[in-house]
């Protein structure tokens, strides 16, 4: 027993010390996983109206804005003219805009794209994309730039000061 | 410098041995007369190296008593502090930075700040259950191995001086019965083994043991604390535990989160106690008061497109959910807990109805996912536009207030006879309270004069009548914490209800008996068990008379 002692020592304290680093990782880890300012933007694949797939990873190498909203939600609405405003502007200048709808029905949807003239992506979502992106409340707007780091989380309305400001700072940079 | 540690009966003991392992003489202290330190047999808790190394630091450190003691307060002071405010798991949808700083003001934002909103599966706190962890383990295995070691080979005769300093001692002379020593020995054999003792005799001398498993109690309770603890930390492992509450509206299936599964509830009842179930102090007062909630429960598993807009669902199971009675499927659980009456109309089934009071379809229609093309011969509808719930905003334009079909308003571009080719708008309005409030009729005007859209009587419209909050949890680790928690007990059983206890006796000189006696507990009951023994084989002491040294039962 005596000659095995040290063996018995370090076993059971790397055991130990495994235990402790595997739930500190894991504690950390789990704080982690809603994306902030300078993480990762998480792949997704969403429907759009016409049944098309959109996939993030497909606009790699641009600036990617992504705005989560409904119909039901009068702030987005508010600033839906806005931002159709300055997805032309900004049509030839590698800026995609893709508005990602939560929970309407897809007639609501159709319609309102057709009375608000909206020439940008729409994108069917049920809370799946929501929840990955962290999203509590509507609107939410999250800038993504060409090497598909998040730059700017923005809750709220957007006005036309804040949007071109953003959109001119990562356009140039 | 080394230390001298072989004793005098040959026996070479490890350094910092206290008693001889062999014949049990005091190495330290020969020539004193208090009571002998029993702990562990005064056996050397483990070897002292010279130079410990980092290893022997840490092992050290763990292996005392002191340190465990301390990281125990240090725990429960920390779990006190958590209970000052509630914690974050208690709140159902609250942003935590947000409300411990309106709720409580400055304290709440230090509190939330420190971590203390979420204290128990903070990372500090968890380690510091690791760390008593560790200490249990490093302390256990210090101690018991030896203490194995050194029970396992015990001497029958001791060192005279080892049986002078027990707590329990007797020294006379043999009865006057004419008895030899070894005869003498002989007779306290059976009145021994009566009483459950394990004998072991060496001519003139005896060692008798009993109940030797229970110093084993304590180290098997620290084996089920430590299964407990790991419990209790895989906790943490993605899919071992939730505890979330879901609303259900009737007729929807609502995806459980973190799990493939979905839960629809079919139906919801609620049953209120009559008049004459009432116990007589509460009739006449109006009370309701509920006597069922139950929620027909249907569990569906997506078996593809799960992280799309169109899972496909299987079904898998089937309760009725009452209160206590929650549904069961696999790990799952699901407990009914409130429910809101949340009426909305989930779907219409719905006629045209033309000029000459001729009536097409019904078709349905759905509040919730309505298609976008209804063909009825000799109609076709598209519909346009849809608000769940119907309002005209200040400048009289039309938008929907919530995602809720409490208001549905379908707008319809309606073709068929009599109408103009390129269709004819018709608004809809399933409620006859939205149909008054936004003048259907007049919205309509010109083509309510063709066709009318509308359901024929109550039973064409389905309704949701409530939403049912069910609390949705899983603990797999729940058996690994029973198991531990039943192992404990058995180790604290084992070391309370039964005590070690053994006697030495040794006769000297043909007449001199030494008896010492020790046992882990319940002093009292040794030396009443002692003078019994003696007395059956003819030696009269008081229990009183036994007890040596300092005054403790």
């Amino acid at each position: 027993m005596r000659k095995y002692r040290r063996w018995v020592q370090v076993f059971i304290l790397i055991a130990i010390f495994v235990v402790g680093g595997l739930t500190l990782a894991d504690n950390l880890f789990r704080e982690d996983t809603v994306p902030k300012e300078g993480s990762k933007a998480p792949n997704f694949t969403l429907p759009g109206l016409n049944e098309q797939e959109y996939e993030l990873s497909d606009y790699k190498g641009k600036i990617v804005v992504l705005n989560f909203w409904g119909t039901y939600c009068p702030p987005c609405v508010e600033e839906m003219p806005l931002i159709q405003n300055y997805y032309e502007k900004y049509a030839d200048k590698n800026v995609e805009i893709l508005a990602i709808n939560e929970n309407d029905p897809l007639v609501s949807v159709k319609a309102f794209v057709r009375q608000y003239k909206l020439t940008f992506p729409v994108l069917l979502d049920k809370d799946i994309v929501r929840r990955e992106y962290g999203v509590l409340n509507y609107p939410t707007t999250i800038f993504i730039n060409e090497n598909g780091k998040i730059e700017v989380i923005f809750e709220g309305a957007m006005d036309e000061a804040f949007l071109s400001s953003t959109l001119a700072a990562m356009a140039s940079s | 410098m080394l230390h001298n540690t072989k004793c005098e009966c040959g026996h070479q003991n490890p350094v910092g041995t206290v008693l001889c392992e062999s014949c049990g003489k005091p190495l330290d202290d020969e020539f004193g007369t208090a009571p002998l330190e029993m702990r562990y047999d005064g056996i050397a808790r483990r070897s002292q190296r010279e130079n410990p190394v980092l290893i022997d630091r840490v092992w050290r450190f763990f292996s005392s008593v002191k340190v465990a003691i301390i990281l125990i307060f240090i725990v429960l002071c920390v779990s006190i502090v958590g209970t000052i405010y509630p914690q974050e798991n208690t709140f159902l949808n609250v942003d935590p930075a947000v409300y411990y700083e309106t709720t409580y003001g400055l304290a709440g934002q230090i509190y939330h700040a420190l971590g203390l909103s979420d204290t128990y599966n903070s990372w500090w706190y968890k380690l510091l259950l690791i760390m008593i962890g560790a200490s249990l383990i490093i302390c256990s295995l210090d101690r018991v191995l030896p203490l194995y070691r050194a029970l396992n080979k015990q001497q029958i005769r001791k060192h005279l001086s080892f049986l002078v300093r027990q707590r329990v001692v007797y020294q006379g002379q043999l009865p006057a019965s004419g008895l030899s020593a070894s005869a003498f020995i002989n007779e306290l054999v059976p009145i021994l083994k009566k009483r459950r003792y394990r004998v072991h005799t060496d001519g003139t001398a005896l060692l008798a043991e009993k109940h030797r498993f229970s110093r084993w109690g304590p180290y098997i309770n620290h084996i089920g604390l430590i299964i407990f603890l790991l419990a209790v930390l895989m906790r943490g492992l993605p899919g071992w535990y939730m505890d979330q509450y879901s609303g259900f509206l009737e007729g929807v299936p609502v995806k459980i989160e973190n799990t493939p599964y979905y839960l629809e509830n079919e139906q919801f009842t609620v049953e209120y106690y009559t008049e004459e179930e009432l116990p007589s102090e509460f009739r006449g007062q109006g009370r309701a008061v509920p006597k069922l909630f139950e929620t027909k429960a249907i569990l569906y598993e997506c078996t593809a497109n799960c992280s799309t807009n169109q899972p496909e669902l299987k079904q898998v199971h089937r309760q009725n959910i009452e209160v206590n009675k929650p549904l069961k499927y696999k790990d799952l659980l699901a407990y009914q807990f409130d429910y809101r009456e949340t009426i909305q109309i989930r779907s219409v089934n719905v006629s045209i109805t033309d000029e000459n009071n001729q009536n097409f379809g019904p078709f349905e229609l759905s509040t919730i996912s309505p298609k976008e093309t209804y063909v009825v011969d000799p109609y076709v509808l598209t519909l346009k536009d849809y608000y769940p719930e119907f309002a005209l905003n200040d400048k009289g334009m039309p938008y929907t207030k919530s995602r809720a079909p409490l208001a549905p308003a379908f707008i319809f571009l309606v073709q068929g006879p009599n109408l103009a080719e390129e269709g004819e708008v018709f608004i809809y309005f399933p409620r006859d309270v939205d149909k008054q409030r936004f003048s259907q009729d007049k919205l309509n005007a010109g083509v309510s004069d063709m066709i009318d859209i509308g359901a024929a009587s109550m039973n064409d419209v389905d309704i949701s009548q409530f939403t049912s909050f069910l609390n949705i949890r899983m603990d797999r680790a729940l058996p690994y914490i029973f198991t531990g928690g039943v192992i404990f007990m058995i180790g604290v059983i084992m070391g309370i209800y039964w005590q070690h206890r053994r006697i030495w006796i040794r006769i000297d000189d043909d007449r001199e008996i030494t008896i010492g006696a020790h046992t882990s507990k319940n002093w009292f009951g040794i030396r009443k068990e002692l003078s019994d023994v003696l007395g059956k084989a003819g030696i009269t002491v008081e229990p009183k008379q036994l007890e040596n040294g300092v005054k403790q039962s």
